[in-house]
C-alpha cells in the first residue's frame, strides 16, 4: 500500500483480526464479552453515500475517514499506479478549499491527516480535536464534490514528481522491495490488475496526465462509491446534520463497473531469479490462495501464524532455531477483494544457501500437511486475538478503518466482530490441515533475490530464470557493487 | 484485506482560532470566482470555513505514587471501561550509561536474551506460555532509558506478571542463543549497509560526535563480535535493579490491589542499584560546513543527513526550539517539506528534528532526494536553514499552527492505556516535573516570534554543519561541488575518510 505522506509516523500493524475464543476460555471471556464490539449507527444519504457513526468520548478527539471503493485493481494497462497518484492529487486543494488549508485544519490544529491506496480501496482520513469535526467534514466533502474545480496542470505535475520519488524511495532504492512486483507478474497474466503493485510502473507514472485525473474522478469519486466513517467525541444528532449539509448536495455518480478478475491461473511451479543491490540473498515463495470473502480465509490466516508467527512456530523453530540456517522466516496471507496470496519469506544466515532453505521449508510443510496442527498450536494462535481486538477499540481511527472497510466489502460495518470472529473461533485443526493441503501445492512461484551478478546464488539456480522488474525507472543503473 | 490500524503520532499546541480562520479566508480570489455558480446553487456558501467550537480543555490523566519495599517506585493510573492493563518497568538510564564503549549493541543483546531462557523455563516454554496468555513481554533498552513491558487483558495480568518476574529475576543467557542472536544481528547490519538511509544513520552520528562520545557510537560488526556471555551477565546485574526503576501500571486496576499483586510477584527482586549519572564528555567543537559524501553506486536516490550538535533536553530554550522546529521541519506544510517536496518535487518527504537527550543531542535535517536534484535540494536546505534565522521570520499563521500542533495533539496520547503509560513513564525516565503536560501547554503558548528567531540563530548554524550525503557519487559529486556550498570529503560506508579524496 502507498501513503500520501511518509512524514506522519504511522505504525501500521495487523489488528482487529477476528477474535478467537477457546472453549476453555469462554468463562473468562464472559465478563469482557460486552466490550468486544464497536457500537455504531449506519445510514445512507439519498445520493448513495453510506455513513457510519460511532461515539467514544474517552478523549476530546474525532476521526473522520472517507473510503472509496477504488484501488489499483481498477487501473488498466498503461496506467498502472494511477489510483495512488490520484490520492496525492486529493491533497492539492478543491473548489472551495485552497491548497494548504487541509493541513492547516488538521495538523495545524493538533490533528493528523493522510491517505492510503490499496489494490481495492483508497481511503482518506483526518483526526482532529473534536471541536474541528465540522471543519473536517467541510474538507472531505469539498474534495468529494469539487476536486476538479481547482485542478491545474502544474499542481498535477508536482504531485506526479513526488509520486515518482515515492516509487524510488520505497521500491527502487529499497533492497528486496521489488520482489513483490516481480512475483506478481509471474502469478497473474499482465491483463490481471493484481499483476502490478499499487505504486505502479515508472513509465506509466511519467505518462499520466491531468485528463486522466478528471476521468478517474468522474468514474469513481462519487458518494455512491464511498463510505464515510466518523468515530470519537461526537454528538450523533449534530453530526448527522453536518453530514447532510456538507455531503447531501453532492450528486450521485453513474453506476460503477467493477473489473471481472479471474483467479491466478498458475498451474505449476515457476522459478525466478531477481538480481538486486543486496549482499545477502532472500527466498520468497508465494502460492495463489483465497480472497477476503472465502470461507477458507480464517483458517489460512491462522495457518501463517502456526508456520511463522513466533519462535516456536513450525518454520521458525525448524530453520531459525534448530537447523540455524535462517536469520528469519516470515509468512503471511494477503486476501484482496478478488484474489489472494500466501507467502513465505526466508533470509539465510551466512554460510547457508537458498537451496538449503527451500528444501527445509518444503520438508516442514510436507510434514505439516500430513499431521496438521496440534491442539496446543491452535490454542496459541487463537489466544492473542482477544487482546488485539480490545487494544484496537482504544483508537478512534482504528475503529473507523474497521467499520468503513467492513461496510465497503461486506456491506456490514460489524462484519469483523459479528461474523469473522466466530468463524475464526470455530476453525479446527482439521480445517487448517485441509487448507494447508489445498493451497500449499506445487503451483507456486519461487523467487530468489540475489546480489547483482550472482545468479548462481539462486535456489536451484539451474532451474531458475533471471528476470528484471519492468516497473523500475529505466535510467536507474544496476551498477555492480 | 487484513484489517489494519494506524496509530497517529502525538504531541501538539495552543490554539489561535481567530488567526487561523482569518488567514484561511484570504484564499486566492481565483478559487472563489470559479466556484460562484456551484456555491450559489447550494443552500450555503462553501467558501466559508466552518467556525470551530470551543477548544476542549486539556485533561491529563492522574496517577497515584507508591513505593515497593525493594525501593522501586510504583505509579498507578486507573482507566476503566475496557478490561486492559498496561504494565511497564521503566529504568532510568540506558545503553549510554551502562554499556562499555567497545561493546555497542550489548544492551540490545541483553534485552533480546531475557526471553531465551530462565532457571524455570526454556525459551520455547516462555514463548508458549506467553502466547497462551495472548500476550508478549517486550524489553527495550534505548540510549538513556529502558523498559520491560506488556499489555494484557485484566484476567491475564497476574499470570503475565509472574512470567515477567521470571524473565527479570532468573535469566540464564544460554550460550547457543547468544551465537544465534549474534548471527541474526550481523545479517541485519549487513542488510542495513545496502540502504542509503541505513548508511546515513550510521555515518552521521560518527561524523558529528566521533566514536569517543556515546552519541557517536553505533552498533557495528566489530562491536557485536566483541560481546561475550560474561558481558551480558555483567550488564544484566548492574542494569536490572529496582533502585533506578519506576513501575508504571495503567488500566482496569485499583492502586492498592495492584501494589499488593506486584509486591508479591516481584518478591524475589532484591533491593539494589541507584540512578546513574548522566555526565557526558563534551561534544567535539564545530567544524566549518563540510559535505561528507558516501558513494552508493546505482542508488535511486540520495539520503541527506545534515546537522550539528544541539542542546540537551533541559535547555530553557526547549519550548522555543519545539515551536521553531515544528514550522521548520515537522508539519507537512513546514518550510522544508513544503519547499523541497511540495513546490520543488525533489523528494517524497523531508524534515528536521532535535534529539533532546540528557546530553547534547544532535539537530538533524534531511530526507531522501532524487539523484538528479541532489545539488538543487542542498541549495534549498541551506536557504531554509538560513531564512528561519531572521531573513524570513515566522508568520502569525506559522506560529499558530506550530503551537496548536504541539499542544492540541496531547489528548490523542491519552486515548489508550499504552499511550497513557508511555506519557507518564517518560516524565520519570526523563526527569521532568510531574505537572509537565500542563506546564508544556503554558510554556508553548508563551513562545514568541522573537524567541523562534533567537533559538534558530543560536542552534542552527549554516556555517558549521556536517552534511552527510549517501548516493551515486558519479552522478552527484560534480553538481554538489558546483554549488560551492562546502568542500567535499569522501567517506567509506563506515564513515571513515578515504585518503586524498577531497574536492576543494
Amino acid at each position: 500500500m502507498s501513503l500520501r505522506s511518509p512524514r506522519v509516523l504511522l505504525t501500521i500493524a495487523p489488528l482487529l483480526t477476528p477474535i478467537a475464543v477457546l472453549a476453555s476460555q469462554q468463562a473468562a471471556l464472559a465478563s469482557t464479552a460486552p466490550s468486544i464490539r464497536i457500537p455504531f449507527e449506519k445510514y445512507s444519504l439519498s445520493n448513495g453515500l453510506t455513513v457510519v457513526l460511532s461515539e467514544d468520548h474517552t478523549t476530546p478527539t474525532v476521526a473522520v475517514e472517507v473510503i472509496y471503493h477504488v484501488g489499483s485493481k481498477n487501473e488498466v494497462i498503461g496506467h498502472t499506479g494511477f489510483a495512488h497518484m490520484f490520492e496525492h492529487v486529493m491533497f492539492t486543494g478543491s473548489g472551495h478549499v485552497p491548497y494548504g488549508t487541509h493541513d492547516k485544519f488538521t495538523e495545524g490544529v493538533g490533528g493528523t491527516n493522510n491517505g492510503q491506496t490499496s489494490f481495492d480501496w483508497t481511503r482518506y482520513w483526518e483526526t482532529d480535536p473534536s471541536n474541528y469535526l465540522e471543519t473536517a467534514l467541510w474538507l472531505e466533502s469539498d474534495r468529494m464534490g469539487f476536486l476538479l474545480d481547482s485542478l491545474d496542470d502544474a499542481k498535477f505535475r508536482a504531485q506526479r514528481d513526488i509520486v515518482k520519488n515515492e516509487r524510488r524511495q520505497s521500491y527502487d532504492n529499497q533492497p528486496y522491495n521489488r520482489d513483490g512486483e516481480v512475483i506478481r507478474l509471474a502469478m497473474y497474466p499482465s491483463t490481471n490488475p493484481y499483476s502490478w503493485s499499487t505504486i505502479g510502473g515508472m513509465t506509466d507514472l511519467t505518462n499520466a496526465t491531468v485528463e486522466d485525473v478528471k476521468q478517474f474522478f468522474r468514474l469513481y469519486y462519487a458518494p455512491n462509491n464511498a463510505t464515510l466513517a466518523i468515530v470519537g467525541d461526537i454528538d450523533p444528532k449534530q453530526t448527522r446534520a453536518w453530514v447532510a449539509k456538507y455531503f447531501g448536495d453532492i450528486p450521485r455518480g453513474k453506476p460503477i463497473t467493477r473489473p471481472n478478475v479471474a483467479p491466478s491461473p498458475l498451474s505449476s511451479e515457476k522459478r525466478l531469479t531477481f538480481e538486486d543491490r543486496v549482499q545477502i540473498p532472500r527466498l520468497f515463495i508465494q502460492w495463489p490462495s483465497v480472497n477476503m470473502h472465502s470461507e477458507d480465509q480464517p483458517a489460512l490466516d491462522l495457518l501463517t501464524d502456526i508456520l511463522a508467527g513466533s519462535r516456536i512456530a513450525r518454520l521458525t523453530k525448524a530453520l531459525v532455531y534448530d537447523a540455524q540456517s535462517a536469520a528469519s522466516v516470515n509468512a503471511f496471507q494477503n486476501p484482496s477483494e478478488n484474489v489472494g496470496e500466501l507467502a513465505i519469506i526466508a533470509t539465510p544466515r551466512p554460510g547457508h544457501t537458498l537451496t538449503e532453505l527451500e528444501t527445509q521449508i518444503d520438508s516442514v510443510i510436507a510434514r505439516f500437511k500430513r499431521e496438521g496442527p496440534t491442539a496446543e498450536e491452535l490454542s496459541r494462535v487463537k489466544a492473542g486475538q482477544q487482546l488485539q481486538f480490545l487494544n484496537g477499540l482504544q483508537s478512534n481511527l482504528g475503529k473507523a478503518f474497521q467499520l468503513a472497510e467492513d461496510q465497503t466489502f461486506f456491506n456490514d460495518p460489524s462484519y469483523t466482530f459479528r461474523i469473522a470472529y466466530p468463524k475464526t473461533q470455530a476453525v479446527t485443526a482439521a480445517d487448517i490441515k485441509r487448507v494447508a493441503n489445498k493451497y500449499l501445492g506445487s503451483a507456486r512461484v519461487v523467487l530468489s533475490n540475489v546480489p547483482l551478478g550472482k545468479p548462481e546464488m539462486a535456489s536451484h539456480a539451474d532451474k531458475s530464470t533471471v528476470v528484471t522488474d519492468p516497473f523500475t525507472e529505466k535510467t536507474t543503473s544496476e551498477a555492480k557493487p | 484485506m487484513i484489517p489494519r490500524i494506524v496509530r497517529a503520532p502525538g504531541s501538539r499546541g495552543a490554539l489561535l482560532v481567530a488567526l487561523i480562520a482569518a488567514s484561511s479566508l484570504s484564499a486566492p480570489a481565483r478559487q472563489a470566482s470559479a466556484q460562484q455558480a456551484k456555491s450559489k446553487s447550494a443552500s450555503f456558501d462553501r467558501r466559508i470555513v466552518p467556525t470551530a467550537g470551543k477548544t476542549p480543555e486539556l485533561r491529563v490523566p492522574t496517577w497515584t505514587k507508591l513505593a515497593l519495599s525493594n525501593g522501586a517506585q510504583l505509579i498507578v493510573s486507573e482507566k476503566h471501561g475496557l478490561p486492559l492493563v498496561s504494565f511497564q518497568i521503566n529504568f532510568v538510564g540506558g545503553a549510554d550509561q551502562y554499556e562499555p564503549a567497545t561493546k555497542t549493541g550489548l544492551a540490545n543483546f541483553v534485552a533480546s536474551m531475557l526471553t531465551e531462557g530462565t532457571t524455570h523455563r526454556t525459551g520455547d516454554q516462555i514463548s508458549n506460555d506467553l502466547q497462551l496468555l495472548g500476550t508478549s513481554v517486550g524489553t527495550q533498552i534505548g540510549a538513556e532509558s529502558g523498559r520491560m513491558a506488556f499489555l494484557s487483558t485484566k484476567d491475564k495480568f497476574g499470570p503475565t506478571l509472574a512470567i515477567l518476574a521470571d524473565l527479570l529475576e532468573n535469566p540464564t543467557f544460554p550460550a547457543d542463543a547468544l551465537e544465534r542472536l549474534r548471527s541474526r544481528v550481523i545479517v541485519g547490519l549487513t542488510q542495513n549497509r545496502d540502504r542509503t538511509a541505513g548508511i546515513a544513520n550510521a555515518v552521521f552520528p560518527k561524523v558529528l560526535y566521533t566514536t569517543d562520545h556515546p552519541y557517536g557510537r553505533v552498533t557495528t560488526e566489530a562491536s557485536v563480535k566483541a560481546i561475550t556471555r560474561d558481558d551480558l551477565v555483567a550488564f544484566y546485574k548492574s542494569y536490572f535493579q529496582p533502585g533506578h526503576a519506576v513501575i508504571t501500571v495503567v488500566g482496569d486496576v485499583k492502586a492498592d490491589d495492584v501494589k499488593q499483586t506486584i509486591e508479591k510477584a516481584l518478591a524475589g527482586w532484591a533491593a539494589g542499584g541507584s540512578p546513574p549519572s548522566f555526565a557526558y564528555p563534551p561534544a567535539p567543537a564545530p567544524k566549518a560546513t563540510t559535505i561528507y559524501l558516501v558513494d552508493k553506486p546505482g542508488a535511486a536516490q540520495s539520503t541527506f543527513a545534515m546537522g550539528e550538535v544541539g542542546p540537551p533536553r533541559d535547555t530553557p530554550d526547549y519550548y522555543a526550539l519545539r515551536v521553531m522546529n515544528e514550522m521548520l521541519g515537522v508539519l507537512f506544510q513546514s518550510r522544508l517539506n513544503h519547499n523541497i517536496r511540495e513546490v520543488k518535487g525533489y523528494s517524497y518527504g523531508v524534515g528536521s528534528g532535535f534529539a533532546f537527550g540528557r546530553g547534547p543531542g544532535a539537530f538533524r535535517a534531511g530526507g531522501e532526494i532524487v539523484t538528479a536534484k541532489s545539488d538543487s535540494a542542498l541549495i534549498e536546505f541551506m536557504k531554509e536553514l538560513r531564512d528561519i534565522r531572521g531573513p524570513r521570520p515566522p508568520s502569525d499563521d506559522e506560529m499558530a499552527q506550530a503551537k496548536a500542533s504541539l499542544v492540541q495533539s496531547l489528548p490523542a496520547n491519552f486515548a489508550s492505556v499504552n499511550g497513557i503509560n508511555g506519557s507518564i513513564a517518560s516524565i520519570y525516565t526523563q526527569g521532568l516535573p510531574e505537572d509537565y503536560y500542563k506546564q508544556f501547554a503554558r510554556a508553548i503558548g508563551a513562545v514568541t516570534k522573537e524567541d523562534v528567531v533567537r533559538v534558530a540563530q543560536r542552534y542552527i548554524d549554516p556555517d558549521h554543519l556536517a552534511i552527510v550525503i549517501v548516493g551515486d557519487r558519479a552522478k552527484i559529486e560534480g553538481p554538489l561541488a558546483a554549488t560551492k556550498i562546502a568542500p567535499i570529503v569522501w567517506l567509506d560506508i563506515d564513515g571513515n575518510p578515504i585518503a586524498n579524496k577531497v574536492t576543494p
